[in-house]
């Protein structure tokens, strides 16, 4: 089992039924955080802070809909249940050390975030001889790229002040999602015969 | 594959040459990872040392924890892997961040130490060296890994060493790029917004040192090794001619040729610190020689040195 996606096709494509799940299981991640936001982004801006939520929305929703048109789509009889798990996993986990109940919540939608958009990186399967001019790795790399800027909201809120009274549980929170995340996408690439690193899933 | 337990986070390690043999431990830079030492393994287990590299708290193949890296677990971890080697003697070296956190090892565990050769290090965050550490923390948060490596290559690697890759930068950068992740690497540089100066500690390193410092290094220039050389009584600090920052990846086989000497003239008890400043052959093998007396080793122009 190989670490990247492949065999690719002899332009360089990546074959659609890994397109297919790696897609379908960025929709349903990148996805999730952006209800997530768009619940938790009020109608009228009250902080400073909440002007990362307001970018978080639309890129998330960027992401979403640039896999929707960037996928090369096969049909896939494990995805509805494969989704089912997913989504199931994103369900909000508020910080129940935190008694303010509205900072609890953001702060388990911030973990969430952290751990999608740090723990996953869907460019770095892609191999040295992938298509760069193929929409789908170019989705890819975007999607790896943008996730690194957007984590920058989620490292900023999870080490600000309102935080740092809960930092144990908050980091203790952050570590059970990156686990929980990172167990999923290897789960997923392994199912289409991709076998990434264990580093920090706790499974050797 | 082998792992050391750091709590709940793991450091993997590898270990080569012979059990009974004198140990040369290398830690990495900031963002580098422990196959980089390749060479200096091949290189120094052919000289009759035991070798063990390891990836950092939040680098390659160890743990990356997810919000905060503490240097103090660095060193913890080290102190762990150091205990793996035995009873014998045992050289600590790194580079760069590694360096300092040899350093910091030093300090604290010196008596486990036979000798300590710190490169390309510093001991304190002048102001140059904090506002360049904040625009690489910037450039990585904006550009990602690849963009940080851009700026540090052409930063930190000679014209020579560039030349030949300019049309497979990527190739070079790949294997950085995969190994390290965005938010590790900004952890790592975010224990720097604890930091204390370790200079007023380093007078408490009583063991030889050879300070190692690339001729035309710009990231962490003369005057911060010569903070070491000033300060650790049994030091001496030797320039390597014609070589920038990251000299350890250009210049490998005259780096562990000049880390084999070190620790057999340790080892033999030939070593002498003197605070001497040395220049480096070119080629491995070749001799050492003293700096030029009566020229300040902190121009780059020859000018006397002041008399004191």
């Amino acid at each position: 089992m190989s670490g990247f996606f492949g065999p690719l096709d002899t332009e360089g494509r990546v074959p659609p039924h890994q397109q297919t799940r790696v897609a379908a299981f960025l929709i349903s991640a990148h996805g999730a955080l952006a209800r997530q936001s768009a619940f938790t982004l009020p109608t009228k801006l009250e902080s400073a802070w909440q002007t990362e939520l307001n970018t978080q929305l639309f890129r998330e929703t960027e992401i979403v809909s640039l896999l929707m048109r960037a996928t090369s789509w096969a049909p896939d009889p494990g995805l509805g249940y494969m989704t089912v798990a997913w989504e199931s996993a994103w369900f909000p986990a508020p910080v129940y050390e935190i008694s303010d109940w509205p900072l609890a919540v953001a702060a388990g939608l911030a973990t969430l975030a952290h751990a999608v958009h740090a723990a996953i990186r869907p460019a770095a399967l892609l191999p040295v001889e992938a298509n760069s001019e193929d929409p789908f790795a170019m989705a890819l790399r975007r999607i790896e790229f943008e996730s690194g800027r957007l984590l920058q909201a989620q490292i900023l809120s999870l080490k600000g002040p309102d935080l740092v009274p809960f930092r144990d549980a908050v980091n203790s929170a952050l570590e059970r999602r990156h686990t929980e995340v990172r167990k999923l996408w290897r789960e997923m690439l392994q199912s289409v015969g991709i076998a990434v690193g264990n580093s920090n899933d706790g499974e050797h | 594959m082998p792992f050391l337990n750091h709590g709940s986070y793991r450091i993997r390690y590898e270990l080569e040459g012979p059990p009974d043999a004198p140990a040369y431990v290398l830690v990495n830079g900031l963002t580098q990872y422990a196959e980089l030492w390749a060479a200096y393994r091949e290189a120094l287990v052919a000289q009759h040392f035991r070798v063990a590299t390891f990836d950092l708290l939040g680098q390659g193949g160890s743990d990356k924890p997810a919000l905060y890296i503490n240097q103090d677990d660095q060193v913890t971890a080290l102190h762990r892997l150091i205990g793996e080697l035995g009873d014998g003697p045992i050289f600590l070296t790194g580079i760069s961040f590694g360096g300092l956190i040899a350093l910091r090892y030093a300090i604290e565990h010196g008596e486990r130490l036979s000798g300590l050769v710190p490169m390309s290090c510093f001991a304190e965050l002048s102001p140059q060296l904090l506002l360049i550490g904040n625009a690489l923390r910037t450039g990585l948060i904006l550009g990602g890994t690849g963009y940080l490596q851009d700026l540090l290559l052409p930063m930190n690697l000679s014209d020579q060493w560039l030349k030949p890759l300019l049309d497979k930068l990527d190739s070079v950068k790949r294997q950085g790029w995969l190994v390290n992740d965005v938010y590790a690497l900004q952890n790592l540089m975010e224990s720097f917004l604890d930091f204390q100066p370790l200079t007023p500690k380093l007078s408490s390193i009583t063991l030889p040192t050879m300070i190692l410092n690339g001729e035309f290094d710009f990231l962490t220039p003369r005057a911060l090794h010569e903070t070491l050389r000033v300060e650790i009584p049994n030091s001496s600090l030797v320039i390597i001619p014609k070589a920038y920052h990251a000299f350890t990846l250009e210049k490998g086989a005259l780096t562990a040729d000049l880390l084999a000497r070190f620790a057999k003239d340790v080892l033999a008890g030939r070593w002498q610190g003197n605070k001497a400043v040395w220049v480096a052959p070119e080629e491995p093998g070749d001799e050492l020689m003293p700096f030029p007396e009566g020229y300040d080793h902190l121009r780059a122009i020859p000018v006397r040195r002041a008399s004191t």
